[in-house]
């Protein structure tokens, strides 16, 4: 081999991929290329680029759990009733696949039924799964077998024990088929009465008033059994839970795993469309004109599968995000030093919002701890010593809402007025509390040494090491001792399930449907583990019968004044210390016109209001992409001389 | 020259073993079946839901009664019928079982992934591989100068930045100042891949070309003291020709050694930079299945791992006795 | 443990460690090596700054007061504030609302108003500890292990190369995850975890060197002399591999400071509170991604862990060349 020769041929090669490269892209855009440029009719075709923090686990709606599932399962999946995108306090339903809202029959024996209409004409998806490919259309008796599927102990739904509580023939349904090994899709398990093709009853075994946020959820959306048999991962085929179908405004056009989701409009879809009122005042002149106008208004979704905050940062300034700030946890710190945005970002016309979160996060005490499960002075002393404030300062931004009661805004029973007398800061007052708790200044007096108390935490990530150790700070301000105990989010969970902790932080609680029944039951004594998510094992006669009363009843003034009760009862027998209500932080880029605040759709349900400016999005992107080529040469440049330096001087002496 | 490898072959068996018991008492003893139950379906499931989770994932038995790690002691039962034998069966076969967070084939995504790592890690190592013998070259051309003295000086100091530092800050800075590059995201887009897998390439070269050039400057040096380089020198060969012709072949051997035993990692490749880039490789897989503890995959992992650590180890001994006819295999 | 006592046994430790390495640069070879070492003008500026990190992590851990250290104590006047600063300003990093401080700092405050200055001192404790725990674990069992297996050869040797076999066969960042899963969080258990993947390559390289030892004809001298093995393997085996140890400690020892960051950044780091450079760079990830950025933290912190990586490489490399300069 000659060297020589060797090397020469190399260095082409060398240079031939630089040029290439140098070919291949002097563009930085990372999207691939949208499906089409126009539409059928003619019109360009509008993409809209998004971001996802992680994969989906599973797109099956009778599945998935997770935040980044629901996103991309809200647009493919539609169920009965959806919430209306402009009413946030409270928060309310209206019909979406349903032609009203359903009907509620009390039935004399105790149980109680609501009729159901369809709108007609709604088809699936086209799909390969269907005879000719072409969706077909949708029918109570898909609803049926969406409810059979709930039950069904191979597809593993995580609502089910929630749900076969209230709904006819799921419970013995699920075991039936445990026993036999295999579910009978045959036999009807009582739940719903098919009246027609569009008429349906569903089966209530006692009053729920609640059920119908359940029909809000992805967990009752129809699924064709064609797209289940089908696509059952054999012969190449992909899992269901990889492939939905469903009959929502947009379906899954592509999925590469960690990397994109590309979502397209459905074309045949006609279930909503863009309201005709209800927006608030200063919104009229924007919504006004596409009142009523059908939808979705952007053809393509692409969903890029982002896990780092920094790279996702970048593009956003680049402009290749149309928003930033989907998931609730980790864009809290991409964000502006202040409140408002900073000079560069609003000179760019960028726009940020913050909703609150029908969410409320608290600090956890064991109930059943003899240190602080018995002392009800301490609990309301460290609840006294605990600046809020501060922290929303160093972790919010300022712009979390501090949790004076268990309740979040935007749930019924909701006091904005209320005033929690042990969540202000007033370290005198905790002190006293502390000395009438039996521990003046903070020494046990049957060791002489300061109380050590041990706070339980996850701390993974930066922010959350950063967060426990401002915990840590808020309880040794009283002259106590704080010890933490790092977890994985296992042993985390495990503990706080098997009640083997004193205190524990980074809990709280996620409405999974606005009402207050949701919140207060994790309290209710019969959810203490496992049964339940009782957590702090906390246990009241009196609270247990309110709750049992106000549970189940229609929303009258009766039921907010036991949600009264039950709230004060709460806030002196400080089971937790409250913190605050998360707040959703989302930057828009100026070519997106954002139509909902609403928290409880902002993940996914809102996205087919949403409209842009691709014309505006071009420009600004040419605009803050431009290229300099300098530094490169600079780098080139001195790499020559160097080398070139070295050869000279070297060529006198011997090797 | 079978026979050796008969015996290398076999004796990969014991270790393949021991490797895949050391993970299953980690993993088993940190997250029982139950606590990654928990974790895969979220903190909100009934007591029914993971029971049902743990019936589908083979983790009881027929009787429901939850199976053991590694021998199963229990009366009237085969004492291999454990998890740890059963996953073994099964790799025995190559199957790499499912993922438990998506119950997907752990093979379908390792295929997936193959291409994209691969896609960073060769161009980054043939590249880098001509680079830093070009440089060590250069380097003991000129040794005992300044620029030798200064340019050991800067390979140490570029090993001795970790490497997230060089992904988050070259990610930035090449953003900014090499705006012509996407700084995130992978799209296979037959030549235009290059534009994506551009700055990573940069990244991984920057940050590994220190070691590589101490390395073989080492290697080079060793040569340079040997005596047919002199005799090349007396008999009036040009200082490239020494260079190129004689002392690269010989330092060859050192170099292919380590130049193969680094291949089969390629597969395998890089956390950090594909983490930050987005690119959907296997390294990506790894940190997305410790994070989730995902034990489906990490198995498969560790056990691909090891095999390709096992067979780069034998393709390095086979290429030395190859290389070097002194060497005899035993 | 009462203060006076802690800081007695730590000087004590440190004198110890001072006596024994002195006893160990007692031959011929290391005394020749040494004066080779004083002439080479990068390798003693290296060497007077890892000692001067050696002071700073040995300042914060004498104790004056229950909590604190000698260097808490020199940081006395510098307070601590309500939240980030940049390097030398005046008022809090805050657009919105800044606040004035209550004290200059040379390198800014971090997010809970620490100063940064003595964050990233105190992190060079972390990272002795951290480096110094470790490699007291890993280098007698590498080094035994190596011996052992090179000397004894036969079953012993297959045992050795089993072990480690096994163990370098699980990707490294695995098994260093999973044993901090198992274990738990704390500074030792790091230091556990980081020597099961650090002994393997400091056990090759001794086997190799001590196979190539127990072949020369002074080892089989001692051998017709009637010396038991004990005897050849301390005496004359040990000091002649001695060198190679002490060069694999100082760069496997860069190795361990840099593996603490990678650990921080899969979440497996130094436990909550303890000032560490591999969190404080691993926090950057979102610290960078502010509008407007904060730098200075990850600057500092990875200043701080260049400089001594670089030293210590550095000087592994000069202590190479001094004990064989040839290999220049």
């Amino acid at each position: 081999m000659n060297g020589k020769r060797t090397i020469l041929f190399l260095s082409r090669l060398l240079a031939g991929l630089a040029l290439l490269t140098a070919l291949g892209g002097c563009n930085n855009n990372p999207h691939p290329r949208p499906l089409h440029s126009k539409r059928v009719d003619g019109n360009p075709w509008v993409v809209s680029y998004l971001r996802l923090p992680d994969d989906p686990r599973s797109l099956d709606p009778q599945v998935s759990y997770d935040v980044f599932g629901n996103i991309v399962i809200t647009q493919i999946y539609e169920s009965l009733l959806q919430y209306s995108p402009f009413k946030t306090d409270p928060y309310e339903l209206e019909p979406c696949l349903a032609e009203e809202m359903p009907r509620r029959i009390k039935n004399p024996d105790g149980t109680e039924t609501y009729e159901i209409h369809l709108k007609r004409g709604l088809f699936f998806q086209d799909d390969p799964c269907f005879p000719g490919g072409r969706g077909r259309e949708m029918t109570a008796a898909d609803f049926v077998y969406t409810f059979q599927r709930i039950a069904d102990p191979a597809v593993e739904c995580p609502v089910l024990s929630n749900l076969q509580e209230f709904i006819a023939g799921l419970g013995p349904a699920y075991l039936e088929a445990r026993k036999a090994g295999k579910f009978d899709y045959a036999k009807p398990t009582g739940a719903l009465t098919v009246v027609d093709d569009h008429t349906f009853r569903l089966n209530l075994l006692k009053p729920y008033p609640q059920i119908q946020y359940w029909l809000a959820m992805p967990f009752t959306a129809p699924v064709p059994r064609e797209a289940v048999e089908y696509y059952n991962g054999k012969n190449g085929r992909d899992f269901f839970k990889f492939h939905p179908v469903g009959c929502g405004p947009y379906r899954v056009a592509e999925w590469s795993r960690s990397r994109l989701i590309r979502l397209v409009r459905h074309e045949r879809y006609t279930a909503t469309r863009f309201p005709t009122g209800g927006w608030p005042q200063t919104d009229e002149a924007r919504f006004r004109p596409i009142a009523g106008a059908a939808l979705p208004f952007v053809d393509e979704l692409q969903l890029a599968v982002i896990r780092e905050s920094i790279p996702a940062w970048l593009l956003f300034r680049q402009g290749y995000l149309d928003r930033s700030g989907i998931s609730k946890d980790v864009f809290n710190s991409v964000i502006t030093a202040g409140q408002t945005l900073s000079r560069d970002l609003s000179a760019r016309g960028v726009k940020l919002y913050s909703d609150v979160e029908p969410a409320t996060f608290y600090t956890q005490f064991n109930m059943e701890d003899h240190v602080v499960g018995k002392n009800i002075l301490l609990r309301q002393a460290l609840s006294t010593a605990y600046n809020e404030e501060q922290a929303n300062t160093l972790f919010g931004s300022g712009l979390w809402v501090k949790a004076e009661q268990l309740l979040p805004p935007g749930v019924i029973g909701h006091d904005p007025h209320f005033t929690n007398p042990y969540r202000t800061q007033n370290l005198a007052q905790a002190e006293a509390l502390l000395k009438q708790a039996g521990y003046p200044k903070a020494i046990a007096p049957k060791t002489s040494q300061p109380l050590t108390l041990t706070l339980e935490v996850i701390a993974n990530s930066a922010e959350e090491r950063q967060m426990a150790e401002f915990d840590q700070g808020q309880i040794q301000q009283l002259g106590l001792r704080c010890k933490i105990e790092e977890n994985t989010f296992a042993r985390f969970q495990d503990k706080q399930i098997t009640g083997h902790f004193q205190m524990n932080t980074g809990s709280g609680w996620n409405a999974d449907y606005p009402d207050p029944e949701n919140f207060f039951a994790l309290f209710y004594s019969k959810n203490i583990p496992p049964q339940g998510s009782n957590n702090t094992r906390f246990s009241n006669p009196e609270f247990d019968r309110l709750f049992e009363r106000m549970s189940t009843m229609d929303n009258s003034p009766e039921r907010l004044n036991i949600i009264r009760q039950l709230n004060a009862i709460l806030v002196e027998q400080c089971p937790v210390i409250l913190g605050f209500h998360r707040v959703v932080f989302t930057l828009y880029q100026p070519w997106v016109r954002r139509v909902s605040s609403n928290a409880m759709l902002l993940e996914g349900g809102g996205m087919k209001y949403v409209s842009l400016d691709a014309a505006l999005r071009a420009k600004k992107i040419r605009e803050w992409n431009r290229t300099s080529t300098w530094p490169l040469w600079t780098l080139a440049g001195v790499i020559a001389l160097v080398i070139g330096y070295a050869l000279a001087r070297a060529r006198k002496s011997n090797l | 020259m079978l026979n050796y490898l008969i015996r290398r072959l076999l004796y990969m068996v014991p270790i393949l073993l021991g490797v895949m018991f050391i993970t299953f008492a980690l993993f088993n003893v940190v997250n029982t079946p139950r606590q990654m139950a928990y974790r895969i379906l979220g903190p909100k499931a009934s007591v029914q839901a993971i029971d049902n989770w743990l019936n589908n994932h083979g983790y009881v038995d027929k009787e429901g009664k939850e199976l053991p790690t590694f021998f199963n002691t229990a009366p009237g039962k085969n004492p291999f019928d454990s998890l740890y034998f059963r996953s073994m069966k099964r790799f025995a076969t190559f199957d790499m079982g499912r993922s438990f967070a998506t119950d997907e084939p752990v093979m379908t995504m390792i295929r997936r992934g193959a291409l994209p790592s691969l896609c960073i890690t060769l161009p980054a190592f043939v590249v880098g591989l001509f680079l830093a013998l070009s440089a060590s070259l250069l380097l003991v051309f000129v040794r005992d100068s300044l620029i030798d003295r200064w340019g050991t000086v800067l390979c140490v100091a570029s090993m001795s930045i970790p490497i997230t530092v060089y992904v988050i800050y070259g990610q930035l800075v090449a953003a900014k100042i090499f705006p012509w590059f996407p700084a995130f995201g992978f799209n296979l887009e037959g030549f235009s891949t290059v534009r994506f897998i551009a700055l990573p390439v940069v990244i991984m070269l920057i940050s590994g070309l220190g070691a590589d050039v101490r390395m073989y400057r080492a290697i080079f040096l060793e040569e340079v003291r040997a005596e047919y380089i002199r005799t090349a020198q007396a008999k009036g060969a040009s200082h490239a020709r020494v260079l190129l012709v004689h002392m690269l072949k010989n330092g060859m051997i050192s170099v292919i050694t380590l130049v193969v035993a680094a291949l089969p990692f390629l597969i395998m490749g890089t956390l950090v930079l594909e983490s930050f880039f987005g690119i959907p490789g296997l390294g990506n897989l790894m940190t997305n299945a410790i994070q989730t503890s995902d034990f489906g995959v990490i198995q498969a992992d560790v056990y691909l791992g090891s095999l390709l650590y096992l067979f780069g180890l034998l393709a390095t001994d086979i290429c030395y006795a190859a290389v070097d006819p002194r060497i005899r295999l035993q | 443990m009462p203060i006076w006592l802690s800081n007695l046994l730590i000087l004590t430790g440190c004198a110890a460690f001072a006596a024994l390495l002195r006893a160990f640069l007692f031959t011929e070879r290391s005394r020749r090596a040494l004066n080779r070492l004083r002439r080479d003008r990068v390798g003693v500026v290296c060497a007077v700054l890892i000692a001067l990190f050696l002071l700073a992590g040995l300042a914060d851990c004498l104790q004056l007061h229950p909590r604190q250290s000698l260097l808490d104590y020199a940081f006395r006047n510098v307070p601590r504030e309500a939240g980030y600063s940049a390097p030398l300003a005046r008022v809090t990093f805050n657009e919105r609302d800044p606040k004035p401080l209550q004290g200059r700092h040379l390198f800014g405050t971090d997010l809970l108003g620490k100063d940064v200055l003595l964050q990233t001192l105190k992190g060079c404790k972390t990272a002795l500890i951290i480096g110094g725990l470790t490699s007291l674990i890993y280098i007698p069992v590498g080094a035994l292990l190596g011996i052992l297996g090179g000397y004894y050869r036969r079953w012993v040797d297959d045992i050795v190369q089993y072990l480690y076999s096994t163990l370098a066969s699980i990707p490294g960042i695995l098994l260093l995850v999973a044993v901090m899963m198992t274990l738990g969080k704390g500074l030792d258990r790091m230091a556990i975890a980081l020597s099961i993947t650090a002994w393997i390559g400091l056990c090759r390289l001794v086997r190799g060197e001590t196979f190539r030892q127990a072949a020369k004809p002074y080892v089989e001298a001692a051998r017709a002399l009637g010396q038991s093995h004990t005897r050849i393997l301390l005496f004359h085996i040990l000091p002649n591999v001695m060198h190679l140890v002490i060069i694999n400690a100082i760069l496997g020892f860069s190795g361990l400071v840099l593996a603490e960051t990678i650990l921080s950044y899969l979440g497996v780091g130094a436990p909550v509170g303890t000032p560490s450079w591999g969190i404080m760079i691993d926090s950057a990830r979102m610290e960078l991604s502010r509008e407007p950025a904060v730098w200075w933290p990850l600057s500092a912190a990875s200043g701080a862990l260049f400089v001594l990586v670089l030293s210590l490489n550095l000087l592994g490399d000069s202590l190479r060349r001094a004990f064989d300069p040839k290999a220049g």
